[in-house]
């Protein structure tokens, strides 16, 4: 009996404080906090680094279509590739079961150079992130090493600065990138696309992403409700400079289709399994690849919480205006102030082309009958016009005035005329009329405000165009 | 003969979505037969909240999509109930050309217009 205690005692010391080290990378420890606490209960140490085979994939403009792979080890690579140290470097890093040549990394790369002439280099750590998720979580550690140690081979033989990197990364890529961070301070900017949730969130800043990895850190938080038991997989708490939740961080549109049409996706199979996995999860990097090409399209609106948000309690944007989620949110760099409020609200659309722009539209009736139905708008202005949009539904009074807030799929510039519609949603044998007689309209990124009059009564189904008054 | 090659495909869709219908209908505001959201794959506009049951070529899969805005393309309503370019929003009136083989083969397509313009 006595044996089998100092068997189990020697066993479970053995488990603990253990290190490994490798050459260029250091060593790695499993105490506290990298192992052995409540939110990280199991004790795993990183692979070595031959065992994950950390690749840099580079993609610039003279090489679009296709990877030139260079690597820090062997210098010459380097040298001989299309890496221009006159441009800024976006790493973009991949999470569990991910690989770096999945299409998302290269389509990512292919927008930022249609846009802008930069490195990018797509992280390949595959052989790392297909094993079980707390070997993953640990495998991190040894990748963003990795990504330091390249920046510093950078920083030692090219003198360039990690002030013009960028690393962005997905799910257990963000903790990469923040492992990145920590050993090579001074990066410009970590993007952290739904940073991985279980063995990250609530530990210490040296283990998770956090706004001391790089002088400027955002967040796109689109799975945010707890693993258990809700299976969210992205962190719920703010952790960098500016954090945003796109349609509340939990629950995205477009996520809660039936399993085939999940499934059975419009770009094909393999991404309808991926999205019937992890949709909202994956959600991120859409919403962060539609930005490249939309600088105004995913506002963030500072709010206390998404209730607040919707009820348009958080409307129109702040003076100095509103940060962009996604590429362009850097912009808003000198503006963030201390200690403030970090969170930023926003919704998108359910499919792809995801930026919507929000408006603030009242409706004041007139006409004579009180009726049920339902009160549409559509907003038409100096870049096109949006589809009817429901200001209202139920009882209609005349004189009333009904608010909504709208998210139009296009911006539709200056606004220059409103239409009106509305129905009853039962036959009604007296054939009343109703009208608006003002509508205004308040662009919540500008916040410019449109006035506009009606004098008509109208049947049901019937538009009514408003002109500027 | 077009129209039939249309109406089989969906057929075997519509047995799978019947076959999977006890194990996946658990709530009842978003149907998996009707009150489908866009996005979602249909057979008849009937089923989409939206009414509009669209694909993009014949042999394309079936899908609810929203209706076509004020400019935005558009086909009249047909007897098929599906659309390569879905009808106008109310209101609104789509404004095509139409013929007789135009209707046969489901491409009447012409622009969303206000008629009281």
């Amino acid at each position: 009996m006595l044996g089998i205690w100092i068997l189990g005692l020697f066993l479970l010391s053995a488990a603990e404080g253990k290190e490994v080290c490798y050459d260029r990378l250091g060593c790695f420890s499993d105490d506290a906090p990298w192992s052995g606490t409540v939110e990280r209960p199991i004790y795993k140490l990183p692979w070595k680094p031959e065992s994950i085979g950390t690749q840099f994939l580079l993609y610039t403009r003279q090489n679009e279509n296709y990877a030139q792979e260079v690597s820090a080890v062997d210098k010459s690579t380097i040298t001989a590739s299309n890496f221009n140290t006159n441009r800024k470097t976006r790493f973009i890093v991949h999470g569990f079961i991910d690989h770096g040549e999945e299409n998302w990394l290269s389509d990512m790369c292919k927008r930022m150079l249609s846009v802008e002439d930069v490195n990018c280099i797509c992280v390949n750590w595959k052989k790392g992130s297909r094993c079980q998720y707390t070997q993953a979580a640990n495998n991190i550690r040894v990748v963003g090493a990795e990504i330091a140690y390249f920046l510093n081979v950078l920083m030692d033989d090219y003198g360039y600065s990690p002030a013009h990197v960028h690393i962005i990364g997905h799910s257990l890529g963000a903790h990469v990138a923040g492992e990145a961070g920590r050993r090579r301070p001074g990066i410009g900017r970590i993007t952290g696309l739904d940073p991985a949730q279980p063995y990250f969130q609530n530990t210490p800043t040296e283990v998770r992403l956090d706004k001391s990895d790089a002088e400027f850190v955002d967040v796109i938080h689109t799975d945010s409700a707890p693993t258990i038991p809700n299976l969210g997989f992205g962190i719920r708490t703010p952790v960098g400079h500016l954090d945003f939740y796109p349609n509340g961080g939990e629950e995205m549109p477009g996520c809660d289709k039936n399993a085939i049409s999940q499934i059975v996706d419009l770009d094909g199979i393999w991404e309808g399994t991926r999205d019937f996995v992890a949709c909202n999860h994956l959600r991120s990097y859409k919403y962060y690849s539609d930005s490249i090409m939309y600088p105004d399209g995913f506002l963030g609106y500072p709010c206390a919480s998404y209730n607040l948000f919707q009820e348009g309690k958080c409307f129109p944007c702040p003076e100095e205006g509103c940060p962009n989620m996604g590429h362009y949110a850097d912009r808003y760099k000198d503006k963030i102030k201390n200690n403030e409020l970090t969170k930023f609200y926003l919704n998108t659309r359910e499919t792809k082309n995801y930026p919507l722009w929000r408006y603030k539209v009242s409706v004041t009736l007139s006409g004579k009958s009180k009726v049920k139905g339902y009160v549409n708008v559509a907003l038409y202005g100096t870049n096109g016009n949006t589809k009817q949009h429901q200001i209202t539904k139920g009882t209609l009074k005349p004189d009333n005035t009904y608010i909504a807030y709208i998210d139009a799929e296009v911006n539709v510039g200056q606004v220059t005329k409103v239409k009106f519609l509305w129905n009853n949603n039962l036959p009604n044998p007296t054939l009343p009329k109703l009208g608006a007689a003002t509508v205004t309209v308040e662009a919540g990124g500008n916040r410019a405000q449109y006035r506009f009059c009606g004098s008509e009564i109208v049947r049901e189904d019937v538009l009514l165009t408003l002109n500027a008054c | 003969m077009k129209p039939t090659m249309a109406k089989v495909l969906p057929a075997c869709l519509l047995l799978a979505l019947l076959l999977l219908a006890p194990a996946l209908l658990a709530q009842e505001e978003r149907g998996l037969i009707m009150n489908l959201d866009t996005g979602e794959l249909c057979l008849q506009s009937v089923q989409c909240k939206s009414g509009c049951c669209h694909h993009d070529h014949i042999l394309g899969l079936t899908r609810c999509a929203p209706k076509a805005a004020e400019f935005q393309e558009c086909s009249p309503k047909t007897v098929y109930g599906i659309y390569y370019k879905c009808p106008c929003e109310s209101g609104l009136k789509c404004d095509a050309d139409k013929s007789i083989v135009g209707a046969i083969t489901n491409t009447n397509y012409g622009l969303c217009k206000d008629p009281r313009e």
